[in-house]
């Protein structure tokens, strides 16, 4: 099994150390050495490093790594280092259980954070449950119903990621008025695009519109002919995108190849930067995407953020919604664990809800009580024309500042 | 009218499509029977070296026929490193390119990163044919396809190396009794095959998402294509097993919707196994 031990002390450059300190102004120098003498807290990093996901492992597990760096550059937490121990799952929910397993028992973590698709957190949950251990997910998701506990509406797991009313109910007014309100629902075939389609629908069907049809695709299908033939005979306005991994690309050069971009509007509730830049700017132009967090975002958190992020992964780094949730579980973990005073479940999990976290690259960012689901920012984008990088990938449609989520469907508080 | 043309343009360039990425296995497995797992690995390092020499400034019909020779080249080393070693233990060979598969997928992810990549079509749209319009590039590959299998035909067929080679698939001993030296015409072939491999994984690069584990989604595909038109079938047996695998599912999801289509086809193939395990076009 792979697993990669980032040591307690970053590995920065002299430079790259400087810039991220200057950036967060967070530096105390004077902390470190006193830190590094106490024992480390323990956080176990369920990563997709290789397997299906591995196109969205990078950017998780860095989002990860640069947080951690940051707060033991800043004399960790109680005085003591966080070490980050990184467990690869290959994107195999077999493999989630295995290694939630070894974090917990043979690393003895203090706690967990990641997993990244739905199926892979929904793995984890009985496992944190029956170990009682934090999880902290970072991912974008379907939102929390009962019927799928423990993976959701459990009190030990912790949501960084926008659910459907916030990534998708935001905007859904201005896409109907905008563009019309025949809907064309394409998922890949698992929990997170049929429960977002079915959250969708549900606001879709109050502003009036209507679902022409709702199609979920078995993961790595090459071919889509018969899709965008029943696309061209529905006529929808909206092409509502929910498939994932390479499907998505494959779906979308098909779709533009077939001549049929100019023909509908594509809005994706997928497709971030790692995606994105595998569509290449002649498919992804003029798709509207909607997410927490975009690289070109304008935030000032979000300037300084990609510069301590640059100076240490290299300038053309991918960084995605993922990774800023990731980014943000390890910091809010971080103040959790100091406003507690302690590192067991029960004190983490009481210290996290209401927790705010100011510095959050998208903006500031509040976990909430009721059901540990975090309140983000929430914007809309459109790909523009003829993008280079990631750096001009997107422009800015519409943004709300703080999106509060409905309230999930479990039984509350958690 | 305009839904039968478009079904029958769909299905003759989806059959074509896959009947080029599964050639390369086709080749290797069905002339030296070396069951290739690292089949889908040859794919995606021509898609790879394709994206890669794109990226630095070489044009696209080049990228692809460079990549293709470095994917041969690739595969003469391993067989000549590894696999001529192990011609008589087919199941060992399954094991060693399954390693293969995992050595390469792992090079690529250290050499070009996990990203997705994209490579932009040389032809970009759609050729409009009045009812329907049908993807420019991805009809450019159908008639790169159908060349490369007439191509390979006709070397088969009428010339003297096809002679020899098709003498050593017949019998390989007495060919070698009779002067033939098999082990070079071995390794020609296999170093033909993952070129075939490279060059189909540089031209679908294109149409399809660019990742580290790409050529996975036509390993399965392209096994069924060989095992159901036949091994050793080179011409009818892939053009067949593509239409199969590839084409009756967008036949058959007019019918139905895409998931029903993709079970009916592994069915059928299945059906078609029970009473021919031989492949449909290989005599019993």
């Amino acid at each position: 099994m792979t697993t990669l031990r980032i040591p307690s002390m970053p590995r920065l450059t002299r430079r790259a150390a400087l810039a991220g300190l200057a950036a967060t102004a967070i530096g105390a120098p004077a902390l470190i050495r006193s830190a590094k003498a106490a024992d480390p807290i323990r956080i176990g990093v369920l990563s997709p490093v290789t397997g299906a996901w591995t196109v969205y492992g990078q950017a998780h597990s860095r989002g990860f790594e640069l947080a951690v760096g940051e707060i033991n550059a800043a004399g960790g937490v109680l005085g003591r280092p966080i070490e980050m121990i990184l467990a690869d799952y290959q994107t195999d929910q077999r493999l989630v259980v295995e290694q939630a397993n070894r974090l917990l028992r043979q690393e003895k973590v203090d706690l967990l954070a990641g997993t990244f698709s739905s199926a892979d957190r929904n793995a984890a949950g009985p496992v944190v449950k029956a170990a009682d251990k934090i999880l902290l997910y970072p991912t974008w998701y379907e939102g929390q119903i009962k019927d799928y506990y423990p993976g959701v509406c459990n009190p030990n797991i912790f949501m960084f990621g926008p659910e459907p009313t916030q990534q998708v109910w935001p905007f859904m007014e201005h896409m109907v008025n905008t563009y019309g309100k025949k809907f064309y629902m394409i998922g890949s075939d698992y929990a997170w695009p049929r429960v977002t389609n079915l959250f969708t629908k549900e606001k879709l069907k109050e502003l009036g519109g209507e679902v022409v049809a709702e199609v979920y695709i078995p993961f790595n299908t090459p071919q889509y002919e018969s899709v965008l033939r029943d696309i061209r005979e529905k006529k929808p306005n909206i092409i509502f995108h929910s498939l994932t991994g390479s499907d998505t690309v494959n779906f979308s050069q098909q779709f533009h190849a077939a001549g049929m971009s100019k023909d509908f509007t594509f809005w994706t509730v997928d497709d971030e930067e790692v995606v994105t830049s595998g569509l290449g700017p002649d498919v992804s132009a003029g798709h509207f995407v909607s997410f927490d967090y975009f690289m070109t975002i304008s935030h000032p958190n979000n300037k300084a953020f990609l510069e301590r992020y640059k100076a240490r992964f290299g300038p053309d780094a991918l960084m995605n919604t993922v990774g800023v949730g990731m980014y943000n579980a390890a910091h809010m973990g971080a103040l959790a664990i100091a406003k507690a005073g302690k590192v067991d479940t029960a004190s983490i999990r009481d210290a996290l809800k209401e927790l705010t976290f100011d510095k959050a690259p998208q903006g500031p960012v509040k976990m909430r009580g009721l059901d540990n689901q975090i309140v983000v920012p929430s914007y809309l984008m459109k790909v523009r024309d003829g993008w280079t990088s990631v750096n001009d990938m997107f422009e800015e449609v519409k943004s709300v500042p703080s999106v509060e989520p409905k309230d999930a469907r479990c039984d509350l508080p958690l | 009218m305009e839904t039968l043309v478009s079904v029958f343009a769909d299905t003759l360039l989806i059959t074509l499509v896959l009947a080029l990425a599964a050639f390369g296995l086709a080749i290797i497995y069905g002339l030296i029977g070396v069951i290739n797992m690292g089949h889908g690995a040859m794919l995606t390092l021509g898609a790879y070296f394709t994206w890669w020499s794109t990226r630095h400034g070489l044009p696209f019909a080049p990228s692809v026929l460079a990549s293709a020779f470095t994917v041969g080249a690739v595969g003469l080393g391993f067989e000549h490193l590894i696999v001529r070693h192990f011609y008589n233990r087919p199941f060992d060979t399954l094991l060693l390119t399954w390693a293969f598969f995992l050595v390469a997928t792992e090079m690529i992810k250290i050499l070009f990163g996990t990203d997705f990549r994209n490579v932009t079509p040389p032809l970009d749209g759609a050729i409009d044919l009045g009812i329907y319009r049908i993807p420019a590039y991805k009809t450019l590959v159908g008639a790169l396809s159908i060349l490369l299998i007439l191509g390979t035909a006709f070397v088969l067929f009428r010339t003297p190396l096809g002679v020899k080679i098709r003498a050593m698939v017949q019998n390989r001993e007495v060919a070698s009794l009779l002067g033939l030296n098999v082990a070079r015409m071995y390794k020609l072939v296999f170093a033909f095959g993952a070129f075939t491999a490279g060059l189909a994984g540089g031209l679908i690069a294109p149409m399809y998402s660019v990742d580290p584990y790409m050529g996975n989604t036509f390993l399965v595909r392209s096994f069924f294509v060989v095992i159901v038109g036949g091994v050793g079938q080179l011409l009818a047996g892939t053009l067949f097993g593509s239409f199969a695998i590839g084409g009756l599912e967008t036949v058959l999801a007019l019918f139905s919707d895409q998931v029903i289509a993709q079970i009916a086809v592994f069915f059928i193939a299945v059906v078609i196994l029970r009473f021919r395990p031989q492949g449909v076009f290989t005599g019993r």
